[in-house]
């Protein structure tokens, strides 16, 4: 064992250390490389000859608590953390129904084995719906039928019954285990992917959502934002406002940018939102994490700029790759998923000093730099991801469908 | 009997009938015409075989309506009395009792097919259904385990023995099942109440309390404010149940709901059904509370077991089965004025935040796909 696991060792140890001093930014590179290193824990691990997804999920979630404590604002690491949880349960379901279909296929042609087809026919059907029901999130109908825990010894359970009459398949067996991580170790470079091509996802929507001659708002920067518009500039003339979103003032870069492809840009600061929105006809932001509600975690003042745009009946737009989809709830999004930065960014330390918190007159002033900002679901009108566009309401189905409710406490 | 790898619903035929609250199954004996709406007409076409065993069960049925209530295998036995001596239990809720009360008409049962199993559990149904109309959580779990025991027999057990002593165990299983449910919801529950929050609470719900309990026993600091509950003086009986565990108690009168409202950050209540859309139906006065609450942006919170999913799907108020309670006024009325005595009111999907389940923390959204993903 310990062999095995100083392979990775290092490496997990140099994320976590990365991540704790806030070297990655952004959550596309941080869920790139954590699903990197996942893929690589994955594959250094030694399984043994059964409950090989029980060890590789302990393995796994060893190692993800160790990412998430590191960095626990940066939501995207605990999202694909519990992806590639999902992935190995998956997979493993998948396989336990494939080796009971495979054995009933083999005696069947046998007459003698006929009883065996019958019952392994029979048993198959109970292990389809065993495993449709492991998959799924806890329903009224597993309350009555089963803990989940008894309906993966069940499905573990019937191909022992079939191995008493298969010694020869004890090749077979080896084999299943160099699948599962065969397949873990595929479906996670396909994460990979996805994460790689979740710009270019969101952006072939552009034209769907953009038309002729429309003005629309944004503040600050996104980098999906950034492609999204450049898409629709091919094919649509438009204008874009942007709000500067300070402190951090990054939506100059934006302008800059946009400005770049010729798009006609317009500055404004972030108190002159509400002045302008009722000239717009579309808000369009990126986010920083969409929670399990169809809330939404998104630079500061984007909130402010939903509550202009509800009152103005202006579409607010969400734009969120999935690897931004986090199954958790906020209980306090306020002060618990908030990052609190210095606040040199927004006064400079000389030539306030002397009234700021510790001087030797005492505090009388604070000042709070926070970056994010909650958006409660009722302000956004449409979320677009990657597989396209869906209502805040729906948000809780995308989350049943990549993460599995065991997992959402790690 | 049954050919291997066969689709169950083609060999193992039963007729499920839509339940709505207050609903009586008719009695035919044309089996074929009483099936309704496109459900479960075999795929393979009506066979002889199916028409046998429906036209056996029906005739069946008619010598059991009476068995019921009366002498049953020698034994007298009631449905309804086993059904009060599980809801004497104070820590069972209703739903429990009656999942148990079926799972003792299941052990004295004398049927020789699941189906005809079947028919005698939902004639104990009906019956409990009958004593009590206005019952919604009564109702939905006598679906669900209808429901559970058409669903079981339909895909496994051929030999009637293995399914009764299957479904035996599974119901009295859940009794624990519920105890876990009001665990799970506490937990799930507690961690969206912060230190110094006061939360206004309405009706007495078991649920809601033992959230609360937990909350404060993993050391959370916060305040409640509970309606006084006219005319149940539910606010009395919460009221002493908080302060046994120190936690600082204020009782209002209903009517002071939105006078207290701003001093309120959540509002969180019980329910005694979940309906199809989301909403939910609760004690008098929640429909209030939550519009209210809407109103100055604070989150309404519903704590309730999955058993309370019910398949209704109100449309206005008066759309549910009525539910009078009598009422005490200070002074004599004259007898020429009316009055309105509901005791529960239905409150819109649109005006809850978040429902906390065994099943996990729902959008009211979540709900319906829960529904289907049982009944269909």
């Amino acid at each position: 064992m310990v062999g095995t696991t100083s392979g990775y060792e290092a490496a997990v140890d140099q994320f976590v250390t990365k991540m704790r001093r806030r070297q990655v930014v952004g959550s596309q590179s941080s869920a790139k490389l954590t699903a990197e290193l996942l893929r690589l824990v994955v594959s250094h691990q030694r399984l043994p000859s059964s409950g090989q997804a029980a060890a590789l999920i302990e393995a796994v979630k060893a190692v993800g608590v160790r990412i998430i404590a590191a960095n626990p604002i940066e939501l995207a690491l605990g999202n694909i953390v519990r992806r590639v949880l999902h992935i190995i349960r998956e997979e493993d379901v998948s396989l336990a129904s494939d080796s009971i279909l495979d054995s009933t296929l083999d005696s069947d042609d046998e007459d003698e084995f006929g009883n065996v087809a019958r019952q392994s026919a029979l048993s198959a059907v109970s292990v389809a719906a065993a495993t449709r029901n492991t998959l799924r999130a806890p329903s009224l109908y597993n309350l009555l039928e089963s803990v989940p825990g008894t309906a993966a010894t069940q499905v573990a359970r019937v191909p022992s019954a079939t191995e008493s009459e298969a010694r020869s398949r004890s090749g077979d067996r080896n084999l299943m285990s160099r699948k599962l991580k065969h397949n873990v170790i595929e479906a996670i470079t396909e994460l990979l992917q996805e994460i790689d091509n979740c710009h270019s996802q969101v952006a072939e929507q552009a034209l769907e959502h953009i038309h002729q001659n429309e003005v629309i708002l944004t503040l600050g920067r996104s980098v999906t934002l950034r492609e999204f518009l450049k898409e629709a500039k091919k094919k649509r003339s438009f204008q874009v406002v942007i709000a500067e979103g300070a402190p951090r003032y990054q939506g100059h870069m934006l302008a800059r940018e946009l400005a770049d492809v010729d798009l006609q840009t317009t500055v404004i600061t972030d108190s002159a939102v509400f002045a302008m929105i009722s000239r717009v006809n579309m808000v369009i932001v990126g986010a920083h994490a969409v929670m399990a509600n169809g809330g939404v975690v998104a630079p500061v003042g984007l909130h402010m700029v939903a509550l202009a745009a509800r009152r103005h009946a202006v579409p607010f737009v969400v734009l969120a790759g999935v690897h931004k989809l986090c199954p958790q709830y906020p209980h306090n999004p306020d002060t618990l998923l908030n990052d609190l930065k210095s606040p040199s960014e927004i006064i400079d330390f000389g030539e306030f000093s002397d009234c700021l918190d510790g001087s030797p007159g005492g505090s009388r002033t604070h000042v709070v730099n926070p970056s994010f900002d909650y958006v409660p679901p009722e302000l956004v009108s449409l979320f677009i991801t990657d597989t396209g566009g869906h209502n805040p309401s729906y948000v809780y189905r995308l989350v049943a469908e990549y993460y599995s409710p065991e997992d959402y406490v790690l | 009997m049954f050919a291997a790898g066969q689709h169950a619903s083609t060999c193992h035929p039963h007729m499920i009938i839509a339940y709505r609250a207050g609903h009586k199954m008719k009695v035919s004996n044309m089996p074929v015409t009483e099936v309704k709406t496109g459900q479960d007409i075999p795929a393979g076409g009506v066979t002889f075989e199916w028409l046998r065993q429906a036209e056996d069960a029906s005739l069946h049925r008619d010598q059991e309506v009476h068995t019921v209530a009366g002498v049953y295998g020698g034994q007298p036995f009631s449905v309804i009395e086993e059904f009060n001596f599980w809801r004497s239990k104070p820590e069972l809720a209703e739903a429990v009792a009656a999942i148990k009360a079926l799972t003792a008409v299941i052990k004295r049962s004398e049927a020789s097919t699941m189906m005809g199993l079947e028919i005698e559990l939902r004639n104990a149904s009906d019956a409990l259904k009958a004593w009590d109309e206005t019952s919604i959580s009564l109702t939905a779990g006598c679906n669900l385990f209808l429901r559970y025991v058409t669903r079981t027999s339909a895909v496994e057990y051929e030999d009637i023995a293995a399914g009764k002593a299957r479904l035996i165990e599974r119901g009295e299983r859940f009794g624990e099942i519920s105890q876990k449910a009001r665990r799970t919801i506490a937990m799930l529950g507690q961690d969206f109440v912060h230190d110094g929050c006061t939360i206004l609470t309405h009706g007495f719900s078991r649920v809601v309390l033992a959230l609360l309990k937990l909350a404060t026993a993993n050391g959370k600091r916060f305040s409640v404010i509970c309606t006084e509950g006219r005319p149940d003086n539910t606010g009395a009986e919460v009221a002493k149940e908080l302060l046994s565990v120190g936690i600082p108690v204020t009782l209002i009168l209903d009517s002071g709901v939105a006078y207290m409202m701003e001093k309120v950050d959540m509002v969180l209540v019980g329910a005694e059904g979940v309906v199809e859309s989301g909403g939910i139906i609760n004690m008098l006065g929640t429909y209030q509370a939550a519009l209210v609450a809407r109103t100055m942006n604070k989150p309404v919170y519903v704590a309730a077991e999955s058993y309370k999913f019910a398949r209704l799907f109100p449309l206005d108020q008066r759309d549910m089965s009525p539910s009078p309670r009598h009422v005490d006024f200070a002074e004599p009325i004259p007898p020429e004025v009316t009055v309105e005595n509901s005791a529960r009111d239905y409150t819109p999907p649109q005006y809850l935040t978040l429902l906390f389940t065994d099943l996990g923390v729902l959008t009211p959204s979540a709900v319906s796909d829960e529904l289907i993903q049982l009944y269909l």
